[in-house]
């Protein structure tokens, strides 16, 4: 899990090109979207792309998607999860 | 009624983005036969979280706008209108390129955002919360002219106050790469005082962003009224050129001797030139001309750096040595005109008069 984590926080600040955070600066429970990180909605997206190009992961029900980018833990736990039901 | 220009911000290959005069030093880096802009700390005007996903342009354009909002005291204005021939290209390249690579799956949206060409005024726009008019003219060489003629239009309607304009085009190494096929560019190394000069075929490619901030009050720091403007598309010949300029002229009643600085888009090709070398020896001889394009390189909404120039001569009184081309400036600077033509198709006449 630690290791996902550290992959996943250097892929959205490459991503989002978040030219002033480093990686490591980024909390796991941090929250990604508003006063944490504070994404927007454009992220959002860019965030299921890197899902869908990294992992390979389809996010079918909509609904999810704030659960599962509430923090980098969050994320990280949904690809596990993934991973492990294929 | 008249327009006045009361603010002014550019982003170019020389260090303009500041306010105040005409930059003290000069020394355009020219790479091969490029010119790239010279980038200002951003920052200063731009949100951190915001210029993560601005492209140069894009960056560009919000830097000279905002910097001639500031000039003119004006927070929101009533209207943002810009001129680009070629619009956020980078983006565009990136955008293309994920679409080939990746067989049109899995694209980000980021750069599809922001590759449409009225991204600056746009974003210009969300940065201000400004909900009034706002267009993007994409007119090849008249691009920035047309953005300029709708402010015309819109001021003289008299339903607004203040307006925010510009041109603005970035070259990339893509576009530069295909525009270099069509022998537009020099292919031997040449510097910025030897340009003008030149007797060869070709061009510096260039790149910049100028706004102007127009209105109808002559506010604190106005430069210059915007006196006139006009177009000719394809003109026959040379000599009908110079009978479009004696006519604009006229419509304005003045004559070529009331022009005290001829502003050229001279830009070193030698079958290019050939317009503005009929123009100054016919109707202007002996009289002052300055150019820019040594400065700024070519590029379609080059002019919008020329109106900038302009803006500068006619504040400060005075004709940065790096801009005179021939001639001998007068003590006074009232009237300046600014003839440009792009590619030999696209020819614009702007006059500017001192306030």
């Amino acid at each position: 899990m630690e290791k996902l984590m550290a992959a996943l926080k250097a892929q959205i600040v490459e991503q989002l090109n978040l030219q002033e955070v480093k990686p490591e600066e980024i909390g796991d429970d941090q929250p990604l979207f508003k006063e944490g990180l504070g994404l927007d909605s454009i992220d959002a997206l860019e965030l299921i792309v890197l899902l869908q190009q990294n992992y390979n992961i389809r996010i079918a029900n909509p609904e999810q998607g704030p659960e599962i980018f509430r923090s980098v833990r969050t994320m990280a736990e949904f690809i596990t999860a993934h991973q492990t039901k294929q | 009624m008249s327009i006045y220009i009361q603010g002014t911000g550019c982003v170019s290959p020389l260090e303009t983005a500041a306010e105040g005069l005409f930059p003290a030093v000069v020394n355009p880096a020219y790479d091969g036969a490029r010119l790239k802009v010279s980038d200002p700390d951003y920052k200063q005007w731009i949100d951190i979280k915001q210029i993560r996903r601005m492209s140069r342009i894009i960056k560009m354009g919000v830097a000279a706008a905002k910097l001639s909002l500031q000039e003119a005291g004006v927070e929101k204005p009533d209207a943002i209108i810009t001129g680009t021939a070629y619009g956020c290209l980078d983006d565009t390249g990136v955008f293309l390129t994920k679409m080939i690579n990746q067989q049109e799956e899995m694209l980000t949206p980021t750069s599809f955002i922001q590759s449409t060409h009225n991204t600056v005024a746009g974003q210009i726009a969300l940065m201000l919360s400004c909900h009034a008019y706002n267009n993007t003219f994409v007119h090849k060489g008249f691009s920035f002219e047309s953005a300029l003629l709708d402010s015309i239009m819109i001021l003289k309607e008299g339903k607004s106050k203040h307006i925010l304009m510009g041109g603005m085009d970035e070259l990339t190494t893509h576009s530069f790469n295909i525009i270099s096929r069509f022998n537009r560019f020099k292919k031997e190394p040449i510097t910025h005082t030897e340009l003008l000069h030149s007797t060869t075929p070709g061009t510096i490619a260039g790149e910049g962003a100028a706004c102007f901030v127009l209105g109808t009050e002559k506010g604190d720091n106005s430069y210059a009224r915007l006196t006139g403007l006009t177009t000719s598309y394809k003109p026959g010949s040379t000599a009908e050129i110079a009978a479009d300029i004696i006519a604009f002229l006229a419509v304005h009643e003045i004559t070529q001797e009331d022009i005290d600085l001829l502003i050229t888009g001279r830009n070193g090709d030698s079958e290019e030139d050939v317009w503005y070398e009929h123009v100054e020896s016919t109707l202007f001889p002996g009289q002052a001309v300055g150019c820019f394009k040594h400065l700024c390189g070519e590029y379609p909404t080059a002019s919008s750096f020329g109106m900038w120039v302009g803006c500068k001569v006619l504040s400060s009184g005075q004709v940065p040595a790096t801009v005179l081309f021939k001639g001998k400036t007068r003590e006074k600077i009232k009237k300046v005109l600014i003839y440009n033509h792009y590619k030999g198709t696209h020819h614009s006449l702007i006059l500017l008069t001192g306030c």
